[in-house]
């Protein structure tokens, strides 16, 4: 009997330590769209199971482009068009507005419309449906369609993001885990718990595998896991280093770095007869790989130049040039889809901020005021930089824009939070 | 406290292997402490362990440089030799201090240095590039201004004067640039900005649209669409949108013509009147980064205006 009690007190504390991030939006642009989320309405039996529209809502927050009206500010909650009557939006200065229905009890459907205040007119109307377990998933990909149609930019909500949080353990080994959440950083899911590091996870170009670097097995080792099965497989066990995966965009090739020949350098993988190519072959360290979105070329950080710097490998002509020459340290580049936008950890004045470097003007644009800021990961529609940083002696996940206008924070309720990585678009 | 850095010391090292560089966030730190650790070791006389990585199978030849970019990054003077007490002796690891120990560290004195050189190369490399575009630049301008001299043509310096203020002195120069203008035109163009300078505005957007229509590709085309898209913003009610059309057109259909920083200027300014800050802000910066360099007048009128707005 104690031992049940026991366990379940072990099982609770688990749970409770699953750190849960919660967002504090700490700078938003200058002139928000006013935008109202009436709620929707449920048409199915007993309660809803989830407030659609106040996930949407807190989604168009986040994006720092729009004002959501506060639903104690509205002055009527239309679920259907017959039931709207402008001049209660027009009185609080509202722009557009969103209404819907959900309906369907194992089976969700979400039908919503959008309307332009101003013009009286219905701009978009859709549906999403799937299975209600998957409700908040459902109301991102609204929040992506009104964010697309209002902005003209795909929206990235319905993604998601992987992150790393540790739990100290005063006179013990810490936690580590690898932690699984929807964008916003609701639902999380630890994917693997160890008292040993688990370091830099990524994902495969298809959303549907990750890949990490941990410590299990007492040295650093490659795995790769699928999400939907829990399979995982160990790609490396090499003498020395073995870090930075980095899926190929065709999903077929792992970049990584090994310290197997002597120094850390670049390697490739091919996934599926585990061959290893040598990339690069330096004295130096070569590390933290990256693919150009159309694979032809990695970025890397080298410190071939006696500072850590961007260079950037073509793998057709096997000539590598250094990309980054502002200031004494970048590194840690991560590519945005439209190949064009790196962001990287920047030193200025001994402090590490995150900054975007243009590749096409070889502009670099520091977007971050913080001191501590690392592990930079693009949003899949290239709008929001995620990266780690720290508030007080903690670790936590924050977030800017790609044009440093709009920033808010993810602090986890415990623990310390790192290294996270935006998913890629989820096929579904 | 001690305990504390410790700690510390034990995730910079796990970092390192995540990423050697990430090593260099705490380097200021990690070099002062290890010192200390160190001497706290040989106090207590106990065999001297190498840094936490060294668990993780790092050898101490790739911790050099973690460890030398700190002493690097730190203050002047000081840092390099904090740098080389911290680093340690590899004569150790060869007992005996025998030549392989100093043939060894100076190898890696040499690869360093190789290294520091290597950076010192790309770097006047880049410099070298940007410098010649930048000379290249240069001439082409030059070019055009003395080839626009010679032949009478328009003088592109005036560019700013008439942003500032809507008359500006390119009327004389224009008035001069009737020599290889088709007959007719310069006096048709002449008799649409006059009526700018009376400031008879409706008319003047008639004649300059007119005008356009009879020289649609003619010498002072591109001055008229500039003041078609200053005349929009002047005229009662103010017309944003062919105001934005005109000077979008100049862009696009004249990128080389000298009136471009200045459309430029004014095109940020109207997408701003639109409420569009953020297309508004891009051709601003364009106008900063790309003629900033050249004293124009547009490119400080566009810092001026985003200093004042953003």
């Amino acid at each position: 009997m104690t031992r049940l009690l026991l366990s379940l007190v072990l099982l609770l504390t688990a749970l409770g330590a699953r750190a849960e991030l919660l967002i504090e939006i700490t700078q938003g642009q200058d002139n928000p769209t006013p935008i109202a989320v009436s709620p929707f309405a449920w048409q199915g039996a007993g309660a809803a199971s989830e407030d659609v529209a106040a996930v949407i809502d807190s989604d168009l927050t986040r994006s720092g482009q729009f004002a959501p009206v506060k639903r104690a500010n509205m002055l009527s909650r239309p679920s259907t068009e017959q039931e709207i009557y402008y001049r209660d939006w027009r009185a609080i200065n509202t722009q557009y507005l969103l209404i819907g229905r959900v309906s369907g009890a194992e089976q969700m459907r979400i039908e919503f419309e959008l309307f332009d205040v101003d013009r009286q007119t219905k701009i978009y109307a859709g549906s999403e449906s799937g299975p209600a377990s998957e409700a908040r998933m459902l109301a991102h990909r609204v929040s992506d369609k009104v964010y697309e149609k209002l902005t003209g930019i795909p929206g990235a909500f319905a993604t998601r993001l992987l992150y790393v949080s540790v739990t100290r353990n005063p006179g013990g080994k810490d936690y580590y885990r690898l932690t699984l959440a929807d964008s916003d950083g609701a639902r999380p899911i630890v994917l693997l718990e160890s008292r040993e590091p688990v370091l830099a996870p990524t994902w495969s170009p298809d959303g549907k595998e990750i890949a990490y670097v941990s410590f299990e097995t007492s040295r650093p080792a490659i795995f790769r896991q699928n999400l939907a099965t829990g399979q995982r497989e160990q790609l490396t066990n090499f003498k020395g280093l073995n870090s930075s995966p980095a899926w190929s965009p065709d999903g077929n090739t792992m970049a990584m770095v090994l310290s197997k020949d002597g120094s850390p350098d670049i390697y490739l993988m091919d996934l599926s007869s585990k061959r290893l190519t040598r990339v690069t072959r330096h004295y130096a360290i070569d590390t933290e790989p990256t693919w150009m979105p159309d694979g032809n070329s990695l970025l890397f950080t080298s410190d071939r130049g006696g500072r850590p710097q961007i260079y950037r490998y073509d793998l057709r002509s096997g000539a590598t040039e250094r990309v980054t020459y502002e200031g004494v340290y970048n590194a840690r580049a991560r590519v945005a889809q439209d190949g064009r936008n790196v962001a990287l950890v920047h030193q200025d004045n001994g402090n590490f901020h995150i900054a975007v470097h243009d590749l096409k003007t070889n502009r670099l644009h520091v977007l971050t005021g913080t001191a501590l800021d690392e592990s930079p990961s693009i949003a899949p529609n290239g709008s929001m930089v995620l990266y780690a940083t720290k508030s007080g002696d903690r670790g936590i996940l924050a977030a800017v824009s790609v044009d440093g206008g709009v920033k808010f924070r993810l602090p986890a309720r415990e623990g310390d939070v790192r290294e996270p990585a935006w998913s890629p678009y989820m096929s579904r | 406290m001690r305990k504390r850095i410790a700690k510390s010391l034990v995730l910079s090292g796990l970092a390192l292997v995540a990423s050697p560089f990430c090593l260099v966030a705490q380097a200021q730190d990690y070099i002062d402490v290890e010192a200390e650790r160190r001497a706290e070791q040989e106090q207590r006389g106990q065999p001297q362990q190498q840094a936490p990585r060294d668990p993780y199978g790092v050898k101490p030849a790739q911790s050099y440089p973690a460890t030398s970019y700190g002493a690097n990054s730190g203050p002047a003077g000081g840092g390099f030799d904090q740098g080389g007490a911290a680093a340690p002796v590899p004569s150790q690891g060869v007992s005996g201090g025998s030549n392989v120990g100093q043939l060894l560290l100076q190898v890696q004195q040499l690869q360093q240095e190789v290294m520091r050189l290597n950076g010192k190369v790309e770097e006047q490399a880049h410099e070298l590039r940007t410098l010649k575009e930048q000379s290249l630049e240069r001439y082409v301008d030059l070019d055009r201004r003395v080839s626009a001299l010679t032949t009478g043509g328009e003088v592109p310096a005036s560019s700013g004067a008439s942003v500032a203020t809507a008359g500006g002195d390119s009327s004389s120069t224009i008035g001069a640039a009737d020599v290889s203008a088709q007959p007719g035109e310069a006096a048709a163009y002449q008799a649409a900005y006059d009526l700018v300078r009376t400031q008879q505005f409706d008319q003047a957007v008639a004649a300059f649209n007119q005008f356009l229509r009879q020289y649609p590709s003619g010498r002072f085309a591109p001055n008229a669409h500039y003041w078609l898209g200053e005349l929009y913003l002047v005229v009662q009610p103010v017309d944003l949108e062919s105001s934005r059309q005109a000077f979008t057109l100049l862009l696009d259909e004249y990128p080389d013509n000298a009136k471009v920083p200045d459309a430029m200027y004014k095109l940020g300014r109207v997408h701003f009147m639109k409420g569009n800050r953020d297309r508004a802000r891009e051709y601003l910066d364009r106008v900063v980064r790309d003629y900033g360099g050249s004293n124009s007048a547009a490119a400080r009128l566009a810092q001026e205006f985003i200093d004042e707005n953003y």
